[in-house]
């Protein structure tokens, strides 16, 4: 039994979670439904005992199990009951299935007895129906068995801090983040059923995904969160799929943009039939094609995973494709120059702005090695700091100054640099990927302003983004990638809820 | 503000922990029972005492400056080359080639610097070259690609440089013609700490004031927002380890040009002691001079304390590795403060 009692926690200002309780009973298993950025994630590393709540409890077992604002550590956690198996698996290649078990655990200053390792391995494995060799090389296992291995570290974990001997007691909680990720639909298939029989066994399973086929098919009740609240817990039975999806992405009434004149701009990113190479991991692309012209926003909606990094990186010109088209702008050149294409990153901090190095020297990479900012290769420093004060005005950056490091700024700041130097000059095609992530409200709102604005200035935009309210309220249209096939949701002449069923493949 | 408050902090830390460690050395010795002031005396005397110790003192730091350059071009560009041993080495054999094998001529030393560049250069290119096609880390292979430049000494000073006149493995010795001019007559100091000293400026301007030196800073600080800008950094950084490797090999020419003038199967390299002296002098070309100065000074006081108070020679050593564990310390307690700084909203 595991129950949280309003969780609060906020991250520097945001709310990431406001009062969250959840209650999960004894041998069921519980889903825990959201988008990218719901407070699933926080939730979960607040039970585990990687972060701590602002407010709130957390029970796990039994009520004499309470702590406030939760473990204060992984291994606490596992005192307590609580094991977890994260989304990227945590375990040594080259190590066997027995040692990885066994780093997993606490023994003390004992000596590790590895006959009893091995039989519990082989025990945990047999009651869930698994083939396991405990002395396989984790590096010699596919991903599924990876996962197996993942989920009994846990269990024999929690096991072994509780010094019982069977892993699976009424007290263990084990936590399954998006365990489904990564795995074929066999593996799928194999694991659900496993789930099922952990949570016979005695085992409270914690089941976090956005799969709403998988969350049907295994779990007993389910909890789903929105913008860090819950808006939905109960039973799984008479819970339609549908009704699950438009509880995740809300039905908030999304009046699109102001009626704008039709699309007339000359195509600046056209994409014909783009696959990825057979043997490419899922989700593979698979025949997408799209045109984004000038004058227009073109949105792709889509749940984290679906193939949005792929695509990207071949719009970019980072990976090799011929489908992708960029008139006037040869594809090993698309990253060189801001009159180009302005790129907004998805993670600013690392593939965006150099954080040790001054907001002046930020602002003028990419531009640093052509005239006035370089002449012969010869830097020319005053024309970088003119460049710098005039854009840290434009662009309203709020800093200590334009030599005062990028690693100084708050997040909306660091962002406004990269908004400053990718669109000052003005360039035909922007490429922006969750461009609002990890910002406030205000910031956020500044943020899809600019580029409204450089649409309405003739750019072409391409937004790639995980928040469905912020999306829809700036595109002109909007492409839903699901499974790496991509959908024309025929936006705005459809309501958000048919956007919602695209993203989640129930449409 | 904080650019120009940065360099200055550089420097604090590199002198503190330089004075720290001469201190405890000084301050062990005094336990031991030796007068501080009269080892300090000693000690200075052997480094400075007299015109031709300084000379000697500013000889022994051209090597060390010119691989700690080739450690700090390599380093500041995020390239981990390991291998200014062997590259130093493969340089020695390559302008002692020139030298002994070739003609006699005032311009030999001059080509004997550029073939030893270009040696140092290549047997680092071998190293990118299995980075590239074969995926082996840098570190690993420029360390083993020493322990290989050491043996391709051996055969070559048994081979095909082997001085026909001795049984001994060395070298043939350089002709009186076709040395590294002298700067002083009378000292032993040849122009090669000019060129050495040239060479830091030079790659400080580069550093400091050339879009090339800008793009390995964000290289060297972030690659993958350097691919994003559009920086071709594949190339930038096979730039930055074959300079480094020039330098290294460049290094080892102007020892047998202007020094030992032969080469033995038990020549002494400089790659690894230039690495260190690059990080005493935080990375930066011009803080790299006074630090090559200090490994130098260091040896020859710590010799001298040797001869005129049979203090073992070692302490040099063990202050040196007391002065670069203190500064790599600090570096990472100043990062640790200052990524603490409030952020301003």
């Amino acid at each position: 039994m595991i129950r949280f009692a309003s969780i609060t926690k906020t991250f520097s200002g945001v709310t990431a979670l406001a009062g969250v309780s959840l209650t999960a009973a004894t041998g069921t298993v519980h889903g825990v439904l959201g988008e990218n950025g719901a407070g699933k994630s926080t939730l979960m590393r607040i039970a585990f005992g990687l972060e701590r709540a602002d407010h709130g409890a957390i029970e796990i077992g039994s009520s004499e199990n309470r702590t406030s604002s939760g473990p204060r550590s992984p291994r606490d956690a596992a005192r307590l009951g609580l094991g977890m198996v994260h989304q990227h698996f945590t375990l040594v290649p080259t190590a066997t299935v027995t040692e990885a078990c066994v780093l997993g655990a606490s023994h003390g200053l004992g000596l590790v007895d590895h006959a009893a390792w091995q039989a519990r391995i082989r025990a945990t494995a047999a009651m869930l129906q698994w083939q396991i060799d405990p002395d396989a090389r984790i590096s010699s296992l596919g991903v599924g068995q990876q996962q197996r291995v993942e989920i009994i570290k846990a269990l024999l974990s929690v096991g072994s801090v509780q010094g019982t001997a069977s892993p699976f007691s009424a007290r263990g909680v084990l936590i399954l983040d998006e365990p489904t990720a990564v795995l074929t639909p066999q593996e799928v298939d194999e694991l659900l059923p496993a789930v099922r029989r952990l949570a016979a066994a005695g085992t409270t399973v914690l089941f976090i995904s956005h799969k709403l086929h998988e969350v049907e098919r295994v779990c007993d009740a389910v909890t789903i969160l929105r913008r860090g609240a819950v808006v939905h817990s109960g039973p799984v039975a008479g819970l339609s799929t549908q009704r699950m999806a438009e509880l995740m992405v809300g039905t908030t009434v999304n009046l699109p943009s102001p009626a704008r004149q039709p699309v007339t701009g000359a195509p600046a990113l056209v994409i014909t039939k783009l696959s990825e190479r057979a043997n490419a991991p899922a989700p593979r692309l698979t025949d997408v094609s799209f045109t984004v012209h000038q004058n227009e926003i073109v949105a792709i909606a889509g749940v984290d995973g679906n193939g949005q990094t792929a695509l990207v990186r071949c719009v970019l010109g980072l990976d090799r494709a011929d489908a992708v088209v960029t008139p006037g702008i040869p594809a090993d050149q698309r990253l060189a120059g801001v009159e180009r294409i302005g790129l907004i990153p998805d993670d600013r901090q690392h593939e965006a702005l150099v954080m040790e190095l001054s907001i002046e020297r930020n602002l003028v990479l990419k531009d640093h090695h052509r005239p006035p900012f370089a002449r012969y290769g010869w830097l020319d420093f005053a024309a970088w700091r003119a460049h710098a004060v005039d854009l840290v005005q434009r662009f309203s950056i709020r800093g200590a100054g334009p030599a005062a490091t990028v690693a100084s700024l708050s997040g909306g700041n660091q962002q406004k640099v990269v908004i400053a130097r990718e669109l000052h000059r003005q360039p035909k095609l922007i490429v922006a990927i969750n461009p609002t992530r990890g910002l406030d409200v205000a910031a956020s709102a500044e943020v899809l302003e600019r580029l409204v604005s450089a649409r309405d200035h003739g750019a072409a935009v391409l937004l790639v983004h995980h928040d469905l309210d912020e999306l829809l309220s700036v595109a002109d249209r909007v492409l839903v990638l699901f499974g790496g096939r991509m959908t024309d949701s025929g936006w705005p002449a459809c309501d958000r809820a048919h956007i919602g069923r695209l993203m989640l493949g129930v449409a | 503000m904080i650019l120009k408050w940065a360099p200055m902090s550089e420097a604090i830390i590199a002198v503190g922990a330089a004075t720290l460690a001469l201190a405890l050395v000084v301050g062990g010795l005094a336990i031991a029972g030796f007068s501080p002031w009269s080892v300090i005396a000693v000690g200075w005397a052997g480094i400075a005492g007299s015109p031709l110790r300084l000379a000697i003192c500013a000889q022994e730091a051209i090597p060390l400056l010119m691989c700690g350059l080739a450690a700090t071009l390599a380093l500041r560009s995020g390239v981990l080359n390991i291998g200014l041993e062997g590259q130093y080495l493969l340089g020695a054999v390559a302008a002692v080639a020139v030298l002994t094998l070739g003609p006699v001529g005032s311009c030999l030393p001059w080509l004997a610097l550029i073939a030893g560049g270009l040696a140092g250069a290549l047997w680092c290119a071998v190293a990118v070259g299995l980075e590239r096609g074969r995926g082996v880390p840098l570190v690993l292979s420029t360390i083993l690609l020493n322990v290989i430049a050491i043996h391709v000494v051996g055969v070559c000073v048994q081979g095909p440089l082997h001085d026909p006149a001795t049984a001994a493995p060395q070298s043939a010795m350089v002709p009186d013609g076709s040395r590294m001019p002298l700067l002083f007559a009378g000292t032993p100091l040849h122009v090669g700490f000019l060129v050495a000293v040239m060479l830091a400026v030079a790659l400080w301007l580069m550093q400091r004031r050339t879009a090339l030196g800008f793009e390995l800073e964000v290289i060297g600080l972030n690659p993958l927002a350097a691919r994003f800008a559009g920086i071709p950094v594949g190339r930038r950084e096979l730039t930055a380890a074959l300079g480094s490797g020039a330098l290294a090999g460049i290094a080892g020419a102007m020892q047998v040009a202007g020094v030992t003038w032969f080469l033995s199967s038990d020549v002494r390299s400089y790659g690894y002691a230039g690495i260190a002296v690059a990080l005493l002098g935080r990375l930066h070309p011009l803080g790299v001079i006074p630090a090559a100065f200090f490994f130098s000074g260091l040896d020859l006081g710590a010799r001298q304390l040797e001869r005129r108070l049979d203090i073992p020679h070692d302490l040099g050593d063990v202050t040196k590795g007391l002065a670069l564990a203190a500064v790599l310390v600090a570096g990472a307690l100043s990062r640790r403060l200052g990524s603490s700084r409030p952020g301003t909203p």
